[in-house]
């Protein structure tokens, strides 16, 4: 390429860099912490041999040690940038003739796999995996000796195979085309054969020696989290990567030389602007929404949780129930709570369910409460659920919590020695085993004192999700400073629209001042069991009681919903009439 | 060159002036070692026990034979020469190996108290079998089952998850014949494997005159019948502080599986409407099915009050005839218990099981126990030569009856670990060791996952766990087929 096509190359990567790495900055950077808490990467010998020895292990291990960064988002986008980035290069790399034409066309597969890294489930290990197979295959070229080329393109395949897995059949065809180009089909016809035997048999092979159907060692082991799933993206970006390199094979009729550089920039501009379409369309604004509010809630980012409410009032059981977690931390549950939306009791305390994603902030949520052992159910079952069997930095340090408040120590010091290997879960682990050993444990750490004093003492009995006024009530009735439990019980209440038992439950208030929402409920409840106000308690404000008149006037008169969420969005009487019916 | 050569011999002799073994001053007590071998009973083909001692930088062991033999092992832990060992114990056979433990701390060697290891002349089996998976409550990940060679750290993966999507469960082989095998796998693949006759089979143990699927599994000592019982079995989890799981039944009853007939055999009396009946298990003659049994209660609300007595009734292998009288052995309210896994040793004489306060599960009660029953004399007595402050729960017998290995958490009170313990003729238990690992405080203490249902088998699982795993996947299921007892 000519000096102008050389700058020309240089800035279209340094833009997709810039690119890639703002959209996972700040289009996508909930998705990075959601990818770095469901591992706990250890930096530890034995966890490099069990990660590494199952075909595609080398490549998943440096998928996970990428991730682990995604602690710190702002890092974690610079290396996903710069690894899509090195998968443009090393496409680029592995072609034979060069032109600004296929240099654009050597773009195609990293903004796939920009797609393909929108999906929550896709592992880092993918893009290392096709990585290695690019980089194996643009390196053997550069042996000048035929023979000496051959020999060492046979022998790398299955440790190319070991190393990242089905993917290496991206080497085996490239480095096919390669040769057949380089010294001739005929000639070329055995190396390219013995290749490609290999790459069909090595997976057959790999099934009696490791514990996976032969069909995940075809098509991966460790490239997509649920092992069920062909991640037809990252091998549609993979077989995109090899027709690159056979293009730059085939005569110069195709994708001349001769093409100056404007050929070369709309190509570009077109896959730019193709990439950005299908980012767009495959990029799930609802569930970076979610991984934001859950990221706010482990990171007890209550104000930031509540701001961000206000700038988009949340509709998802999941991030209500965050924003309700926020209000209670806060104190601000029984005066705010109809003041954004809320879809019923789910959006209080989410019901558990069976996957790795669901019970993660609902756990948090039992944990704030002082429901210790639920807390540790939640965070224990998440990470079993996770699909692809690996552990969790997050829920270890949850576990070791739990075990801590739950007066288990040993077993505490076992996850605190495991979070000992992970980066950036070391100092936290060593200063609480150090806290443990001194006996200062909940002098030092307050949270954890909370979660003992507030934890039920005297009462056990069997978790009920139906019956949940029932724990929240003898969380409040055994600590009298649960206030917290108290909020959720009469929100619970409220949410599943049980009059008679909010009533029941006031008695156990002891605030001076009724919160507004109950006010609004007492009302509500006196207005459907008597014919005026006559006898109101003094504790109702009558500016309520002027308004409740207001809307049941309204009501009807037969304005519509979007009237009455107009004018009284903020109360609970709207929330009885029109949510969650 | 010169002046590293120097360095180097000045750094070894200075090396050579600190403190030695050799210059270890006594410190009048025991070690404290991990895990704690002292005075154990051991097998002569037992892999070698290796340890760690507490708090010190570095140890020196000396085990020494009878006949003078000596074997030595120093660093962090020890490492004994699998060789070596096994040659040491084959030659202390009938004795004793006397152990000598020197612990540096802060740079001062300390000499401990010998103690001995006694090497029994009686036979342990080839290996054992267990389940590893995370002691969790409703969702499971990675587990398998597994077999150990218990004269060598091997372990050998038989069938993992990996290979379907699914649960491995319970398994169970006729007193540890390797190659009669039954193993239950949960999930959407969901199937009984039964190997006979080295043929893998995937049934579907449900019928419609039973309960539902076959869940506990033993088979008769002929090999033609497998004992079931057949559960619908629950979790709960408890809110306050000591107690984290309970698992129970709502129904529970006892069937018989004929092998040759394919046919499932079940009774009236041991299929009570009112009675939950569970752990069947064969006497050693095959002429007696015992089993566990207790009142329905209400549940959640009476859980602590359902409690489990030994109960048992005749068996006629020759036609698989249930006989009508059932027959209380143990009532569990003379011991305020409930008992679980009933399991007669194989020479016939005694009959082990867990006494937890209440309930079928006992691995989540810490006070569960081991308890020996004495067959001949009616005698009955906790286990306290291996029981310890936690749970002891699961247990088996080795096909000569002298061993048993048993699941226990006095570890940390939550990962179950495996101890073996020799039992004598005189129907004593030696004090229990924990399953040998080459490096075990930290083998144990990365091991996230718990040892479940071990089993000594005396031989190595010629399992295929490629045809077991195209068995699983295939959607074809062999049906089980249903008969009343005579």
């Amino acid at each position: 390429m000519s000096r102008s096509h050389k700058i020309a190359a240089f800035v279209m990567t340094i833009l997709s860099g810039i690119a890639f790495y703002c959209f996972f900055a700040f289009r996508y950077p909930y998705h990075l912490h959601f990818q770095e808490q469901y591992q706990l990467f250890e930096s530890t010998w034995s966890y490099f041999a069990g990660v590494a020895a199952v075909p595609g292990g080398l490549a998943d291990w440096a998928g996970r040690f990428i991730t682990q960064f995604c602690y710190y988002a702002p890092l974690g986008a610079v290396l996903m940038a710069v690894l899509l980035c090195a998968v443009q290069l090393l496409t680029w790399a592995a072609c034979k003739r060069r032109t600004l034409a296929l240099y654009a066309l050597s773009f195609i597969p990293a903004a796939l796999l920009l797609v393909f890294y929108c999906d929550e489930n896709a592992l880092a290990g993918a893009a290392v995996a096709l990585c290695l197979s690019l980089g194996v295959a643009a390196l053997c070229q550069l042996v000048l000796g035929d023979r000496v080329r051959h020999i060492l393109q046979v022998i790398l395949v299955p440790l190319l195979y070991m190393a990242c897995g089905g993917l290496a059949v991206v080497f085996v065809l490239i480095s096919a085309f390669r040769e057949a180009e380089r010294c001739g089909f005929r000639r070329a016809l055995p190396v390219i054969m013995g290749m490609v035997a290999l790459a069909a048999l090595l997976p057959a092979v790999a099934s009696r020696i490791f514990p996976y159907p032969p069909g995940r060692l075809y098509y991966g082991v460790h490239y997509y989290r649920y092992h069920n799933i062909l991640p037809g993206l990252l091998w549609s970006a993979a077989l995109v990567s090899v027709a690159v390199a056979a293009l730059s094979c085939t005569r110069q009729r195709v994708l001349p030389t001769r093409w100056g550089i404007v050929p070369g920039l709309v190509l570009f501009a077109g896959i730019a602007a193709l990439g950005t379409l299908l980012t767009g369309k495959a990029a799930d604004a609802g569930k970076e929404e979610w991984m934001r509010y859950d990221f706010m809630v482990r990171m007890q980012m209550w104000n930031r949780i509540m701001m961000r409410a206000d700038a988009h009032n949340p509709d998802s059981p999941k991030t209500v129930s965050c924003l309700n977690l926020a209000m209670g931390m806060t104190g601000r549950l029984a005066d705010s709570q109809f003041e954004y939306f809320q879809n019923g009791p789910d959006g209080l305390v989410p019901p558990f369910s069976g996957d790795y994603t669901n019970p993660v902030s609902t756990g948090e949520v039992y944990w704030h409460l002082g429901m210790v052992n639920t807390a540790q159910r939640f965070a224990f079952e998440a990470q079993e659920a996770i699909p692809d069997f690996q552990k969790s930095a997050r829920f270890y340090k949850r576990l070791a919590e739990t075990n801590i408040v739950n007066g288990d120590w040993d077993v505490a010091r076992k996850y605190l020695k495991a979070l000992h290997h992970a980066t950036f879960y070391r100092a936290w682990a060593d200063e609480t085993a150090a806290l443990l050993d001194k006996g200062t444990i909940f002098e030092k750490r307050p949270e954890l004192a909370r979660a003992r004093d507030l934890r039920l003492k005297e009462h056990d009995f069997l978790f009920s999700e139906t019956e949940m006024d029932s724990m929240l009530g003898l969380l409040k009735v055994e600590n009298a400073a649960n206030g917290m439990a108290l909020d959720y019980l009469m929100a619970w209440c409220l949410l599943r629209k049980d009059l008679d038992r909010f009533v029941e439950c006031i008695s156990m208030m002891t605030a001076p001042v009724m919160p507004k929402a109950y006010q609004e409920a007492l009302l509500l409840r006196w207005v459907l069991t008597h014919s005026d106000f006559q006898g109101l308690p003094a504790y109702i404000a009558p500016a309520h009681a002027q308004r409740i008149s207001r809307f049941i006037a309204d009501v009807k008169a037969g304005k519509s919903e979007d009237e009455m969420l107009h004018t009284y969005g903020d109360t609970y009487w709207f929330y009885y009439y029109y949510r969650s019916r | 060159m010169k002046r590293t050569l120097i360095l180097l011999v000045a750094v070894l002799s200075l090396a050579a002036c600190g403190p030695k073994a050799h210059d270890a001053v006594p410190a009048g007590s025991l070690p404290d070692i991990y895990p704690d071998y002292i005075g154990v009973t051991v097998p002569a083909t037992i892999a070698p026990l290796d340890f760690m001692l507490e708090g010190a930088e570095a140890l020196d062991v000396r085990v020494a034979a009878p006949d003078g033999t000596v074997l030595r092992s120093s660093g962090s832990c020890t490492r004994f020469s699998e060789k070596k060992w096994a040659a040491l114990l084959r030659k202390s056979v009938g004795d004793s190996v006397r152990v000598s433990v020197c612990g540096r701390f802060d740079g001062q060697w300390k000499a401990f108290e010998p103690f001995g290891i006694f090497v029994s002349p009686d036979a342990i089996d080839y290996g054992l079998t267990y389940r590893l998976l995370e002691p969790g409550y409703e969702i499971y990940s990675h587990m398998g089952v597994y077999e150990r060679d218990l004269s060598s750290f091997r372990q050998r993966a038989l069938l993992e998850n990996t290979q379907f999507d699914g649960c491995v469960n319970c398994h169970a082989s006729r007193q540890g014949d390797p190659g009669t095998w039954t193993l239950h796998i949960r999930g959407s693949h969901g199937a009984t494997l039964l190997r006979l006759n080295g043929e893998i089979g995937a049934y579907n143990t449900k019928t419609d005159s039973t309960l539902g699927f076959c869940v506990y599994p033993y088979w008769h000592p002929s090999g033609r019948y497998i004992a079931y019982s057949t559960n619908n079995t629950r979790q709960g989890f408890h809110v306050g502080q000591d107690k984290l799981i309970e698992v129970f039944d709502l129904d529970s009853d006892i069937q018989v599986y004929d092998v040759e007939n394919n046919q499932l055999i079940t009774a009236p009396q041991v299929k009570l409407p009112d009675i939950w009946e569970t752990f069947p298990v064969f006497s050693s003659d095959g002429r007696t099915l015992y089993f566990t049994a207790a009142a329905k209660v209400e549940i959640p609300g009476e859980l602590p009050q359902s409690r489990y007595s030994l109960m048992k009734v005749s068996f006629d292998p020759e036609t698989g005839t249930i006989g009508k009288d059932v027959e209380m052995v143990l009532d569990a309210a003379d011991y305020e218990g409930s008992i679980c896994f009933p399991r007669p040793s194989y020479d016939g004489r005694y009959l082990m099981f867990t006494l937890c306060d209440y309930g079928t599960f006992p691995i989540w009660h810490h006070e569960a126990d081991l308890w020996l029953l004495d067959l001949e004399t009616g005698e009955n007595r906790r286990l306290d030569e291996v029981d310890s402050d936690d749970t002891d729960s699961f247990h088996n017998w080795s096909s000569n009856s002298r061993w048993f290995v048993f699941s226990s958490r006095r570890d940390d009170g939550l990962f179950t670990r495996l101890y073996i313990a020799h039992f004598d003729e005189n129907g004593q238990a030696g004090k229990p060791f924990m399953l040998p690992q080459r490096d075990p405080k930290h083998y144990y203490e990365d091991l996230f996952r718990s040892y479940n249902v071990p089993e000594f088998v005396t031989g190595p699982v010629p399992f295929d766990k490629i045809r077991a795993q195209k068995a699983i996947n295939a959607p074809e299921r062999v049906k089980f087929g249903f008969r009343w007892s005579d």
